[in-house]
């Protein structure tokens, strides 16, 4: 983008000694989180924070989007409540084991996202984002017209056996242990990106980011890697709508709507793209601030514009480049 | 049938005069205005309430006025900080105004929806073959017509169109070359802004007023917007003519699938070429 980001390492990829506070507050939060269903909390805080984990899941494959290949999706509800609909779609009108549907519907979702990533990525920049939006939104329209298949904007109730990997199925809509579930794999694909964005995969990735030409230059085909990207970050939002699906139990076209996609898009913004764990840090921040604003007044959605302009002009690297700025500086000040 | 094709042609007319400002926005500052369908609405809704004092007529007025004072706000505030930043960080402040106009409006006017009359003396109906058409719908298509030949006019012969089309294309050049680049971003956003509230107030006696209609036609002018080429007055203008020729025969003929249609032809268009109908600027 800019001509000094050429020159310079894009982003650090080597762990640094000042990494080693905020590995230590990273594994804190994940421990804390392990033991939330025991520290007596509220159901309805419960349920609030399982249904952000759900969101934090559709803001990290965003959010991995923007890092990783700098393109900003108004389309990814498409894959959130696309791979939502597939569950229950497939629960209701095939008579297939719980557990391939629950598998299936993400891996289904990520195929399309890499089919679909050769059409999208022809485009770039604002253009890009145009046309996921409308691929998200012709999703929308289908759901919402199809009244035979999809009970158009009521939408369907999920229609799963009793037993679901040999859990009962109330496992997975309960607060307490849904929570764990989400938990389990919002922390899973952090790591796992983490380690991706500082294996050699993640540097290409980076490296058409800032300039695919040159990355072309020196021999790397640059289509595949993109599309990989962006399938993975398809997979993830997928990989939400899904536990969506289980949690809450019926869809409806919402799910499917671009400002959904906008809704996860700004949680990417705020919580901020450059970490990995950003916009999950900014789903938590996000659905708590709704929550709290919608109890004093039903204006939450100017709420969330303003805090979108605020954060966005007065920290543009997002919550979580504010945060690691904080603890790096007061793990060096402890090291002096 | 030819009725069918007029109320394409209008309904084509209303969503030009709001893209038509998304371009030249996009021309000066390189940003996708998500506000833009806030200063749609916003200018119905203050059309709406200024008619009251000042009648239909005075209230398109003041609209206008009103909005432009908006839209070189924005500049001002917005875009001109903000013009070295990430265009897509722009895009996303747009998208925070527009949330914030959109709940502004829900909580002065209310979530129901407002019907307004069509103004004297367009409020009659013509006899088309055996149809009996509205004036207004004419005055409609008129005031789209005008506005492109006047857009046309200025671009092509005045000084300040010149500039506007010179920064299209390199703003760093033009400002190089002694033109007032940022002078002229307050402006053309303003006028873009103007041309939002102008067609926001045209709207309101074709559809009703409310708080959710902004984000209904900014998808619309985004498609038109995009598969005309991103920054094209001409190709916004076909774009327009056939994404609503397609928008109204859709709702016609198959009307479960119409509101797909404009969609579908954008990725279309933008598989087919990835940079819409024109491939240059202007």
């Amino acid at each position: 983008m800019s001509q000094v980001s050429l020159i310079r390492p894009a982003q650090e990829t080597r762990i640094v000694t000042s990494d080693i506070s905020l590995l230590a507050l990273g594994i804190l939060v994940v421990v804390l989180g392990f033991t939330l269903p025991w520290l007596g909390l509220s159901r309805n805080l419960l349920s609030l924070l399982t249904s952000a984990t759900t969101t934090a899941i559709l803001a990290t494959g965003v959010g991995f989007l923007v890092r990783q290949s700098g393109l900003s999706s108004f389309g990814h509800a498409g894959f959130y409540g696309g791979a939502a609909y597939l569950v229950v779609l497939m629960s209701v009108y095939t008579g297939l084991p719980g557990e391939f549907i629950v598998l299936a519907a993400p891996v289904i979702a990520a195929f399309v996202s890499l089919l679909l990533a050769f059409v999208l990525l022809r485009t770039s920049g604002v253009a890009f984002s145009m046309l996921s939006l409308a691929v998200a939104q012709a999703l929308f329209e289908l759901m919402m017209r199809w009244r035979e298949i999809a009970n158009g904007e009521d939408g369907l109730r999920l229609r799963l056996p009793r037993e679901l990997f040999g859990l009962k199925l109330s496992f997975f809509q309960k607060a307490d242990t849904m929570f764990l579930v989400s938990w389990t794999c919002l922390v899973l694909i952090v790591i796992g990106l983490v380690l991706l964005t500082r294996s050699r995969f993640g540097t290409l990735a980076l490296a058409i980011k800032n300039n695919e030409e040159r990355a072309r230059f020196i021999g790397y085909r640059t289509l595949m890697p993109r599309a990989i990207v962006l399938a993975l970050s398809g997979l993830i939002a997928a990989i939400g709508g899904t536990l969506f699906a289980l949690y809450n139990g019926y869809v409806t076209p919402g799910l499917l709507h671009w400002s959904l996609s906008g809704e996860a898009l700004v949680i990417a913004i705020i919580g901020g793209t450059r970490s990995v764990w950003g916009p999950a840090l900014g789903a938590f921040i996000f659905v708590i601030l709704r929550d709290v604003a919608g109890n004093y007044t039903t204006h939450w959605q100017m709420i969330v514009g303003l805090a979108l302009i605020v954060v966005v002009l007065l920290l543009p690297k997002g919550v979580s480049g504010a945060v690691s700025t904080f603890v790096k500086r007061f793990g060096r000040a402890r090291n002096a | 049938m030819l009725i069918q094709i007029l109320n394409g042609l209008v309904y084509g007319g209303l969503i030009y005069i709001v893209s038509v400002g998304l371009v030249l926005i996009f021309g000066l500052r390189r940003v996708v205005n998500f506000a833009h369908g806030g200063f749609y609405m916003l200018g119905a809704y203050a059309g709406y309430t200024a008619a009251i004092v000042l009648g239909f007529w005075g209230g398109l007025l003041a609209s206008v006025v009103i909005l432009a004072v908006i839209g070189i706000a924005l500049d001002y505030v917005v875009f001109r900080p903000l013009q070295n930043a990430d265009h897509m960080v722009t895009v996303l402040v747009t998208f925070g105004i527009l949330l914030v106009f959109e709940d502004a409006v829900h909580m002065i006017w209310g979530a129901d929806s407002i019907s307004v009359a069509a103004p004297y003396p367009f409020d009659g109906t013509i006899q088309i073959g055996e149809i009996a058409f509205p004036v207004y719908r004419l005055l409609v298509i008129a005031v789209a017509l005008a506005v492109a030949a006047g857009l046309t006019l200025w671009l092509r012969y005045s000084r300040a169109g010149l500039y506007v089309r010179a920064s299209s294309v390199d703003a760093l050049t033009t400002g190089m070359q002694g033109v007032d680049t940022e002078r002229l971003s307050l402006a053309v956003v303003g006028l873009g802004a103007a041309l939002a509230g102008l067609s926001g107030v045209i709207a309101s006696p074709l559809l009703a007023l409310s708080p959710s209609m902004g984000s209904s036609i900014l998808i619309e002018s985004f498609i038109v917007v995009v598969t005309g080429g991103l920054g094209s007055f001409a190709g916004a203008f076909v774009a327009a003519i056939i994404i609503g020729q397609v928008h109204n025969l859709g709702i016609v003929y198959v009307p479960n699938v119409a509101s797909m249609l404009p969609l579908l032809l954008m990725v279309a268009v933008l598989i087919w070429k990835p940079t819409g109908f024109a491939r240059s600027y202007i």
